[in-house]
């Protein structure tokens, strides 16, 4: 599966169990990204794609092979990842939940920056799962 | 203040801000720019929730100075009809309580203080509003207040939603410098589903001690104390005896307090 995650400039993903911020510009790059695939997500994160995606409480569960996972408010998997998509908002948040995979084994592959409606520059990487 | 819509529940709920705006007991700062209180609840959300009502008037309520000087709480119903259109304007002709334009080498931007807006400019547009702007350290607004208003901003322009916001400066007795700001936020549309807050923000500066009585400061260090005489050394000053040891002491603090406290500065090294 392919996890895709937002991340402030210290790594964080939540405060106080909510997400840091959003951005609409941004589902729209992903919708793009992932067209042709499946996208799951939680109910809670489904509010912001709408129609078109999967959701399920265990949805990282349910992702197979090529599946992309929206990820905000549960555990990161440690296994099973082809793609990491990390989305930086290039901005100071409060955050108490951080993403704390490491992703030293990883290679990057693809950097791309972009503007978003609320935010200046969303940087989009794409780290792959180096092949032994 | 660019708006003055005031409805009969704003009002109530204003009247309910004030019982509960007096400031809180915050831990002790420990490292971290803020301390979360009341579970993250905001203490205006109580009655809020209780009632059920949504607000959607434009308001801001900044409240007067004290009979210091000192500002009070400051309230806003934070959405894009208050957010501002343009950059921010000069705001040097306002002198908060307490303030000292004193640098540091190692303060990022080299000033220890900052004009402080209570409601960041980003948020509400108010420019030099004598009612919104407190001594505040570069610590504090940036590292301390300023992610919780990216977070409110951002949401706002995203969703065009509402977020119920307060800021309290906290002044212990008749002190002139805010030990910190208490931060509330909730999110109105959707009663605090997207953003629910509620911080306590530590008006300190790593590496300098404050005097929050009138603002002065001085950098952390390490001395010599020589204790019969009761005079402070910079350590290696030639100026004391080293060989008794016994008359001699360690003292870490920052020059103000010992001053404070009676002590006389040596001549030969002017510690500082």
């Amino acid at each position: 599966m392919n996890i895709i995650v937002c991340l402030d400039n210290n790594n964080g993903m939540l405060f106080n169990k909510r997400r840091q911020s959003r951005d609409r510009e941004l589902i729209l790059r992903i919708k793009e990204l992932t067209e042709g695939h499946r996208l799951w997500m939680n109910a809670y994160s489904a509010r912001l794609f709408g129609d078109d995606v999967f959701v399920a409480d265990d949805f990282i569960a349910e992702a197979g092979t090529g599946d992309y996972c929206f990820i905000e408010n549960t555990p990161i998997p440690t296994d099973s990842i082809e793609q990491i998509i990390i989305y930086h908002w290039n901005r100071e948040y409060p955050s108490d939940t951080y993403f704390d995979l490491d992703i030293s084994g990883m290679k990057l592959i693809s950097r791309y920056e972009f503007k978003g409606y609320s935010h200046d520059t969303i940087t989009e990487e794409i780290y792959e799962q180096q092949k032994i | 203040m660019r708006y003055n819509i005031r409805y009969t529940i704003t009002l109530l709920l204003l009247l309910l801000f004030s019982i509960s705006a007096a400031a809180v007991d915050a831990p002790e700062y420990s490292g971290e720019p803020y301390s979360v209180i009341n579970d993250n609840i905001p203490f205006f959300a109580v009655p809020y929730v209780s009632e059920g009502d949504v607000i959607y008037e434009v308001f801001e309520d900044y409240s007067p100075l004290d009979e210091l000087g000192r500002c009070n709480a400051a309230t806003a119903n934070i959405c894009t009809e208050l957010m501002p259109t343009d950059e921010r304007g000069d705001i040097s002709s306002v002198i908060p309580t307490g303030w000292h334009s004193v640098k540091y080498d190692f303060v990022s931007g080299k000033y220890l203080y900052n004009r402080c807006h209570l409601i960041g400019y980003q948020l509400a547009g108010e420019d030099a509003n004598t009612l919104n702007l407190i001594t505040g350290t570069r610590y504090m607004n940036i590292t301390g207040m300023l992610p919780f208003e990216n977070m409110i901003a951002d949401y706002v322009k995203e969703t065009n939603n509402h977020v119920l916001y307060r800021v309290t400066p906290d002044f212990k007795n008749n002190e002139l410098v805010a030990r910190g700001v208490e931060m509330e936020a909730m999110s109105l549309e959707d009663h605090g589903g997207d953003i629910c807050f509620n911080v306590y923000c530590y008006n300190v500066q790593p590496g300098v001690v404050i005097d929050y009585t009138d603002g002065n400061s001085g950098a952390y260090g390490e001395f010599i104390l020589e204790q019969d005489k009761n005079i402070l050394h910079k350590t290696g000053c030639l100026g004391y005896d080293g060989k008794n040891e016994t008359n001699i002491a360690i003292a870490e603090g920052a020059v103000w307090e010992f001053v404070k406290h009676g002590i006389t500065l040596c001549p030969l090294c002017r510690p500082e």
